[in-house]
């Protein structure tokens, strides 16, 4: 039943005390820091707070379970993780945690209590009830007195207990969350603004609903807030501040700018007259944020720095010597747009980032249902061809969404038999000319409806739905209810032998010795692989719907019912879904993950974490990408050529007078370790011989960053650089942070102190009689391994370590061992 | 001055990667009360990897029919009571010194899922991986600056999980054998880098590592390779470390108490890094995945290894008076099936298994929960993996309930499951 609140509307008698305070921010705001509360138009129409309403006892109202009393318990603290919103409970009283769960925290404060000091709510006398003493601390409370004898928070628990303690059957719809101001900007140390918030239902109520909020800032080094709202400034940047309330969330911006305006910076922030170079666009919306912030930008980069960031960043691969002096030499003004152009036509482009949509769509040897390896490896080449041939990524994306073993109107024995052959020649293309790749859906992780709703969501929508699994998203609006309902639309997925199969897969499983359990089949063995490679059909399982029984509806993370009938594909909604101009997830959660894999942050980070609570840095810059991608068919090179011809991606590392505190603006490139695929080939790559430098770039089934990527897959270098196992949803799982065993692996692992003794290029100069023209070796050491010729001081410090070592081959060897442990050699600079 | 929370995170991105609660003041006192110095503290994880046949080592049941009870017989030990198998008479002698677990019980027959529950404590999960003890270890009380604070002798087992491969173990990428030449991975010089080359390689490596000059302290990238660069220095070239690893320093006695034995010098080795402060040590002793010939190999071989170099392992850290400082936790991954099977062997089962714990604060000469009359499972509700997990780390001295900001975007709980087995320690 619902607990009807008279809809009242009030004439602001502020209390004095209340009215003094906020005139006195209001004044301070004004003067200090210029931001106006904007005076709502409709302010008549919006409720006063609770504050106000409940300041005396007695008022006659009766608090709302959902929209008062269940929001006043998160804000003073009792449905906190530590305290009775943890999954045991505290001292007998379980709430929901971070609630919205009303029928379970109504129930938990009605329930008995164990304690002998009273009942939780006491009908007969309201002051005794336990819900009351214990946060006025009036009979022993671990939790400590949570609010004041007198407070409206008492008036308001005690009136609402008074009125019948009422819960909430139907949750009414919060339509919207308004917070004034809705941008802060600083301008001086000492300014304070208040925030305050109304909440729009769905039948027209609003409501200043200020004191019952939770705050929170996402960088306390930016700002602060306080438990009433109060946002101050700690320092110079930019961050937001996050309003919680009811199932509603909000981000405020909140800026200060740096203290001094530095030369060199030109923010134009003016829109253009006539449409730009998508970069120059790029360019123009992040100097439009950093004017803001009055940062200065670092300098474009050198042309070697370029080239060099140019090459790891688009094909995961160092320059060849050559390559560096070439571009070096080159005179052609559009040199970099050139490079750039050529880069994204290299193989070594697609195998790379064939290797990072393995990443996101979670392709580990150990989940697939058979055969790890050779399974890995049909993924991701089937990724390789799409992005060889530049294929748009919606178009990617849906032959993974949509999967299906058999193509149309194939029979099960032409699919057995396609699949086997697939297999006999050793051929990787035969799985990869098929319009879809099943093994997404059919490895083991995928089995259970719950493990493929997360998955999916984290893998093409980059949202978390994992906390929705146990309690109400702390920072998102998903409830265990949206979880739950597209959890259903997996749930007719099947990895096993369809009924038109069964009969044709028994007769082919015991003729090939294929442990069958059932109509489930059985995995294919290396054993049985072997006959498919001596050309016999060997019985595969497939990925098949089953009928559903009975048709339900069911709500797609919210944005609309679907009908779930039959044998209907239930993925065919979630893609078309997907594919639809307002969808805010799809595209955003890509084009973020592309800007992230160019800079070392996303801006949404983590890249994979899209919620209200974590917005982007840069929302104006985020939504032009996604249009830019959008109008550009979702072609993958045209975006990353539009990032990296930025001017923003060029800049050097170096910070200029004012901008070395940016950590989150781009005014510079901020270095990053080198990935574990690309340190490994790298140093492959330096110590190869003359004749194949070439070769050990191009061959990609020779590169960690290339096809050799699932047979390194859980290899000891693989680990200790980073390389994600793909166990579990989450970016993160790829790790760039440096350790300690990264620096012992370089200076002194077996792997790495052999590739030195076989050195191509040294065995070279073993072969040679007299070898003298050490600054030319030392020249090509340094390119080799930085990219780029040394300097005369370098040059000099190499040559004394050369001529001190007796014997250049063993001089050299040094040499290279040095430059590799280099930090200008791991990073990305 | 206040430290503001970007500060923070690059203080404590330099120290220890993630943001995370340790024991409080007072829990911290108390266990240093309990067990000396914190900084002392250090664990060995032997794991007998394959799943050991509880009801053939240490949960035997002689009055069970013939096909359950297997070829072994029951010997008394110097605890009162309790019986271990016949094969593991050294072991049975030293019963005061360690308390058996038995009864201990999970779902995941399998032996991948199977040792990664047991390793963390924690049920495997696709959406976030646990780290191993070892790591937790390692964040939570690193070993001095020229000593890796983790060793796996041989291979790594499970990672780091959630708190990053900046707490992963070192790995010797391969075991001592007796009689030969070991090489640890990463941290042995010898012919093709001596220590006079590497001296200098290293020395050329800082003059031309000027790149970053006066900006060493900008990016947590430059800031974090700098440190460990020099820190992977300090343990290569440092004597400790390098003579912790080397096996040829032992007087032909200790070689002979450990065993002539991979895993005897394995054990040895253990030893030598904890004695030299090295924090977690794990030793697998493997094969115990006996679907067929499970007595022979049992005991002709696992068990006889097994009871010589634990033996020696207890009495040497007993002699130098470390016991008290070192928990030790000697496990697999599941139990054997109640049942022999065709091949006098036993298959996977999970619904019973036994354990081993001994050191620190373990009160030894006494056995913690029971299996039925078949070893089927646990007599009473019996232990899971995530009690005898928080158990070895409460016996570390780490709070189990101890919370981590994980970079998946919520805190976790480091044993959220378990409880410490009552009345062990």
């Amino acid at each position: 039943m619902m607990c009807s609140l008279p809809v009242q509307s009030f004439r602001y008698p502020e209390s004095v005390a209340g009215l003094r305070q906020r005139l006195r921010y209001l004044l301070r705001c004004v003067i200090v820091c210029g931001v106006c509360l904007p005076v709502s138009a409709a302010a008549e129409d919006v409720q006063r707070s609770v504050e106000l309403r409940y300041a005396e006892p007695g008022t006659g109202e009766v608090p709302d379970f959902q929209k008062h009393v269940s929001p006043l318990l998160g804000r003073v603290g009792c449905n906190g993780r530590n305290c009775h919103g943890s999954f045991q409970g505290k001292g007998g009283l379980r709430l929901s945690l971070f609630g919205y769960d009303f029928q379970m925290d109504l129930q938990g404060l009605a329930a008995d209590a164990q304690s002998r000091a009273g009942k939780r709510i006491d009908r007969q006398h309201p002051q005794q009830s336990l819900i009351l003493q214990k946060p006025l601390e009036q009979v022993d409370h671990e939790g400590g007195q949570r609010f004041a004898v007198g407070s409206w928070q008492q008036h308001l628990l005690l009136s609402w207990i008074e009125g019948g303690a009422r819960g909430t059957s139907q949750p009414a719809v919060l339509q919207e969350l308004r917070v004034e101001p809705a941008e802060i900007v600083f301008a001086a140390a000492d300014a304070v603004v208040p925030l305050r918030v109304t909440a729009v239902w769905s039948d027209g109520e609003q409501e200043d609903v200020t004191p019952l909020c939770r705050f929170r800032t996402n960088d306390d080094s930016v700002a602060t807030v306080s438990e009433d709202g109060v946002v101050s400034t700690v320092g110079p940047g930019d961050t937001h501040i996050i309003t919680f309330y009811d199932n509603g969330i909000l981000a405020v911006p909140v800026l200060r700018p740096f203290p001094s305006a530095a030369a060199g910076l030109i923010a134009n922030d003016a829109a253009p007259d006539r449409p730009q170079e998508p970069s120059a666009e790029i360019d123009r919306l992040i100097m439009q944020k950093l004017a803001k912030l009055n940062l200065p930008v670092s300098p474009v980069c050198s042309d070697a720095e370029f080239l060099r960031r140019a090459s790891l960043d688009l094909t995961g691969t160092l320059p060849s010597p050559t390559e560096v002096q070439e571009f070096l030499n080159d005179p052609g003004l559009d040199r970099r747009e050139r490079k750039v152009d050529e880069l994204l036509q290299r193989p070594a482009w697609a195998a790379w980032w064939a290797t990072r949509l393995c990443d996101f769509t979670g392709c580990n040897p150990a989940q697939q249902a058979e055969l790890g390896q050779e399974v890995s490896v049909q993924w991701y080449t089937w990724f390789y061809e799409r992005l060889r041939q530049n294929r748009p990524y919606d178009e990617i994306v849906s032959g993974v969404v949509l999967a299906r073993s058999r193509e149309a109107g194939q029979s099960w024995l032409d699919y057995t038999a396609e699949m086997s052959a697939a297999y006999r020649d050793q051929e990787a293309s035969a799985f990869s000319d098929r319009e879809t790749m099943p093994h997404y859906w059919t490895r083991r992780s995928m089995q259970k409806p719950d493990a493929a709703a997360q998955a999916f969501a984290q893998n093409f929508l980059g949202i978390r739905l994992q906390c929705a699994e146990c309690h109400k998203h702390p920072f998102a609006p998903w409830t265990q209810g949206d979880y739950q309902e597209f959890a259903r639309f997996f749930e007719t997925l099947r990895y096993g032998v369809a009924p038109d199969a069964r009969g044709e897969y028994q007769r082919l499983a015991s003729a090939t010795g294929v442990r069958s359990n059932g109509d489930d089949g059985g995995p294919v063995t290396p054993e049985v692989l072997r006959r498919a490679r001596q050309g016999e059909i060997i019985p595969w399982r497939e990925l098949y719907l089953t009928d559903r029984e009975s048709s339900r509806t069911v709500r797609l993370l919210r944005s609309r019912d679907v009908v779930l009938q039959g044998s209907a594909d239930p993925r065919e909604p979630i893609m078309e879904w997907m594919l639809e101009e307002q969808n805010p997830w799809f595209v955003r959660a890509f084009v973020n993950r592309v800007w992230a894999s160019c800079f070392h942050v996303g801006l949404v980070d983590p890249p994979d974490d899209l919620n209200p609570a974590n917005p982007p840095s840069n929302e104006a810059l985020l939504s032009w990408l996604e249009q830019f991608f959008r109008e550009n068919r979702m072609d993958i090179r045209s975006l990353q050529r539009a990032i990296v011809l930025s001017e923003t991606w060029q800049r050097s590392w170096k910070p200029v007078a004012g901008n070395a505190a940016d950590d989150r603006n781009f005014s510079r490139m901020i270095p990053r370790r080198m990935p574990a695929e690309v340190i490994y080939d790298s140093v492959k790559q330096a110590v190869a011989a003359s004749d194949r430098t070439d070769e050990v770039r191009t061959d990609l089934d020779r590169r960690a960053t290339g096809h050799l990527s699932m047979r390194l897959a859980g290899t000891y270098a693989m680990q200790v650089f980073g390389k994600p196992e793909r166990a579990v949803n989450c970016d993160c799982e790829r790790d760039n942070k440096s350790t300690l065993l990264q620096t012992v692996f370089l200076q002194n692992d077996p792997l790495l102190i052999d590739r030195l003794l076989e050195s191509g290029w040294l065995a070279e100069l073993q072969g040679r009689d007299s070898v003298t023209d050490y600054p030319g070796l030392i020249q090509e050491a340094w390119l080799r391994t930085l990219s780029r010729p040394p300097s005369a001081s370098e040059q000099q410090r190499a040559l004394e370590h050369m001529q001190s070592a007796g014997n250049p081959t063993e001089g050299l060897r040094d040499l290279l061992w040095a430059l590799i442990n280099t930090k200008e050699f791991l990073l990305i600079h | 001055m206040a430290v503001s929370r970007r500060e923070m995170f690059r203080r404590s991105a330099l120290q220890v990667g993630t943001l995370g609660s340790t024991l409080s003041l007072s829990q911290c006192l108390r266990a240093e009360a309990e067990h000396g110095n914190r900084s002392e503290r250090s664990a060995v994880f032997v794991f007998l990897g394959g799943g050991p046949a509880h009801q053939d080592t240490f949960d035997l049941k002689p009055d069970a029919p013939a096909e359950y009870r297997g070829q072994f017989r029951p010997i008394q030990t110097s605890a009162a009571g309790v019986e271990i198998c016949e094969h593991l008479p050294r072991l049975a002698r030293r019963a005061d010194r360690y308390a058996l677990i038995r009864g201990i019980t999970h779902s995941l027959a399998d032996h991948g899922l199977g040792t990664r529950y047991v390793m963390t404590g924690n049920l495997p999960t696709p959406v976030i991986s646990y780290p191993m003890f070892g790591c937790v270890v390692s964040k939570e009380l690193p070993a001095a600056a020229d000593l890796p604070s983790f060793v796996s002798i041989d291979r790594p087992v499970e990672g780091p999980g959630y708190l990053g491969p900046e707490f992963g173990p070192l790995s010797t990428g391969e075991k001592p054998r007796f009689g030969q030449p070991f090489r640890v991975r990463g941290i042995t010089l010898d012919d093709t880098l001596t220590l006079g080359k590497y001296r200098s390689r290293f020395q050329l490596r800082n003059d031309l590592d000027i790149a970053f000059d006066q900006y060493e302290q900008l990016d947590e990238a430059v800031r974090g390779l700098d440190r460990f660069s020099e820190q992977a220095y300090q343990i290569i070239s440092s004597v400790r470390s390098r003579e912790a690893f080397d096996l040829t320093l032992e007087s032909g006695r200790e070689v002979d108490r450990f065993g002539r034995h991979d895993f005897g010098q394995s054990m040895l080795l253990a030893t030598r890094l904890i004695e030299a402060g090295v924090r977690f040590v794990t030793v697998l002793l493997e094969g115990w995945d006996t679907h067929q010939d499970n007595f022979n190999t049992l005991g002709r071989q696992l068990l006889p290894d097994l009871d010589q170099s634990l033996s020696a392992m207890m009495d040497r850290l007993g002699e130098a008076g470390r016991m008290e400082s070192t928990a030790i936790l000697v496990t697999g991954e599941f139990g054997r099936t109640p049942k022999v099977n065709g091949n006098a062997g036993r298959d996977h089962w999970s619904r019973a298994m036994s354990s081993l714990m001994l050191g620190g604060s373990v009160r030894g000469g006494q056995v913690l929960g029971a299996t039925d009359a078949r070893a089927e499972g646990p007599a009473d509700q019996g232990y899971t993996p995530d009690d005898l997990a928080a158990s070895f780390l409460q016996n570390i001295g780490i709070d189990p309930q101890t919370e981590y900001q994980a970079s998946v975007g919520r805190p976790i709980t480091l044993i959220r499951n378990g409880e410490p087995i009552a009345g062990l320690l």
